[in-house]
This record gives structure tokens, sequence and C-alpha cells, in this order.
């Protein structure tokens, strides 16, 4: 019993993801192209958050999918890469032109606090900030993502 | 903590009247009403929700202060604000703070907020207790200056912090003679 309570107050405090519902926590990172970009900025319209590093294989098939449903549909989409090499993000997303942006969080920040355990992971916020739905370690498809943010963008 | 439930039930004894017409407004009787009336009635209750958001606000801005008063004392609270003056020879990009060689703030700056700044935005960028005594407030500013040139530079301040609240303004403004940007870091008591 004493060496459970002492394992609990000895373990590091670790953020929970945050729940559907919940506001999805506010970040500023930069973005490949140089300039730095806030998440509450996109607050009035869907945004689809995607987790992702170039190591994972579905990581870059999820990417470009995104990417071209954003295209196809004026989904913004913003992809944190989790390389910590901004020049390897880079390289990697020209590789997969990708038009959405692309943010790169080197210092893991914005990871610890979406508590990312599984690669990708995929986000829906609504227009006002909210988690409405997420999909850890699996490519998202496409079909289900669209009917979903159609609902969110009704007024 | 008393002071909150007293306001609480100030302003449920308040909206009481508003929430008996709002469930009015949704029963099957106001189907009935005569249509006059009808019209004056939508006319009260538009004015009584108006009434209870501005309630609503105004409890939530007593709340907010009443918690910065309780978390940040005038006796120990220094406050940082950040403002720009011109700015055209430096692209702000982050801010770092640093308190007594601790790291209190680290702010990356949009488009969108940069532009703010310019139109004479003042940002608080720092607020916390310090102690009584000398303390020393750096701050590092990182962008774009002149020609484009990645530019760094760090504006050192020693505060003395007494019992009033102190208010530290870090200003980017512009050195027209050296066309070179200037950082001005001034104390507000």
């Amino acid at each position: 019993m004493t060496a459970a309570i002492a394992a609990f107050v000895v373990a590091p405090a670790h953020a929970a993801q945050p729940a559907p519902g919940s506001i999805a926590p506010d970040f500023a990172l930069k973005g490949i192209d140089g300039r730095n970009i806030r998440l509450s900025e996109y607050r009035g319209e869907p945004v689809i958050l995607h987790f992702w590093a170039s190591w994972c294989g579905p990581c870059r098939e999820s990417a470009a999918s995104l990417d071209a449903l954003a295209t196809k549909s004026t989904t913004q989409v913003v992809g944190v890469n989790l390389d910590g090499s901004a020049e390897r993000a880079r390289a990697v997303a020209d590789s997969l032109h990708l038009q959405s942006p692309t943010l790169v969080d080197t210092q893991q920040t914005v990871a610890r606090a979406y508590d990312v355990a599984k690669l990708p992971l995929t986000l829906l916020l609504d227009a006002d900030g909210a988690i409405r739905a997420s999909w850890s370690g699996v490519v998202p498809n496409p079909a289900e993502l669209t009917p979903q943010l159609d609902r969110l963008r009704q007024p | 903590m008393k002071s909150i439930a007293f306001l609480l039930v100030l302003r449920a004894a308040r909206l009481a009247p508003v929430v008996a017409a709002l469930a009015l407004c949704g029963s099957p009787l106001t189907a009935l009403a005569a249509s006059e009336g009808e019209a004056t009635n939508l006319q009260t209750v538009d004015q009584d929700v108006q009434a209870l958001k501005k309630q609503l606000v105004d409890l939530n801005r007593d709340l907010f202060k009443l918690e910065e008063e309780l978390l940040y004392p005038a006796s120990t609270q220094v406050a940082v604000f950040l403002s720009v003056d011109v700015g055209t020879f430096f692209a702000l990009d982050s801010v770092t703070l640093k308190v007594d060689d601790k790291e209190v703030a680290n702010y990356l700056y949009t488009e969108r907020e940069v532009q703010a700044l310019h139109r004479g935005g003042v940002q608080k960028l720092y607020l916390g207790n310090l102690k009584a005594g000398s303390h020393e407030v750096v701050a590092f500013f990182t962008g774009k200056g002149p020609h484009d040139r990645d530019y760094r530079r760090g504006t050192t301040l020693k505060v003395d912090k007494t019992v009033g609240a102190k208010y530290v303004e870090l200003r980017i403004s512009d050195r027209e003679a050296s066309l070179q940007p200037e950082f001005v870091v001034r104390q507000w008591e």
C-alpha cells in the first residue's frame, strides 16, 4: 500500500488527453514556412488538428489524405510535426506536397499538452475550438470526416 | 468566499422573474395568448434577456477582479506589459522574459498579434508575485531587424519592489538616427 502511494506521489505530472467536448488547449508554434500560428486564431470554423512525424508510415498517409480533403472541401487542416527538426519536417512536407500549414513542435510541449501517446493523432475541433472527435493511431477516413464537418458547419 | 456566495444569491433572486418569464414563453399557453399582448410580452422578454446577459457579464467581471486580487495582491504584484511604437526596423517574432534568472514567460507572436501591437495594443506579458526588494528583469526579443536580418536583443532592468504593485513596460520603438530598433524598459508606479 505504502509502495503504491509512494509510486503515485513520485510519478511525474502527466497531462491527460483533452476529453471530447472540452476546449482544445491553445498553443502557438512556428510553421515550416517561418510563420507563427496560434490555434485559437482559427476560431469560427471547424479545424482538423493532426499530429504526425516523418518516421511514422501511417502518419504520412493520413497527412496526405487530410491535405487532399482540405484542398477539396476548403477545410482547415493544421498539422503538428513532432520530428524535432524544422528542416526534416519541411523536407517531408515538401515531398508529400502538403498545402496545409505544418507546425513544428520541436520541444514537444504541445504533444505533452495533448498527451500524444500514439501517432497519428487526429482531432476534429468545432468552430468554438471544442473537441468533437478524435482518432488515435489510425488514419481517419475522409468519407467519415466529411459528414461530420458538414454538421459542424451548419448554423 | 462568502462574498461570492452572497453575489450568487443576489443574482439568483434578480434572475427569478426572468426565468419564470422564459418558462411561460415556452408553454402552450403562449399559443393561446392574444397577438397584441404577445408582441409586448416578447419585447419584455427580450429586455429581460438583455438584462440577464448584462448581469452575467458583470458577475464574470466581478469574479475575475476578485480572483486577480486574491492571487496577486498589490503588495507583491508585478506586471510586465509589451507595446510597440512604430517598429518599422523590427519585426517581432518572440519575447522571452526572465525574472531573477528564472524564465517566467515565452511568447510567440502571430502576424495578427503583431498587427494589433502596431495599432496601439498593449499586451500583458506577465503577471506574478515578487517579494519586496531588488529584482532583475531580463527580456530577450527575437525577430527580423533592418535588411531582414535575424535579430536578437536583450534588455535588463533592476526593479526595486516596494509595498505597492509594480508595473513594467517593455516598449519597442525606432531609433531614426541609427535606423535601428530600440528596446526601452520603463517602470510605472
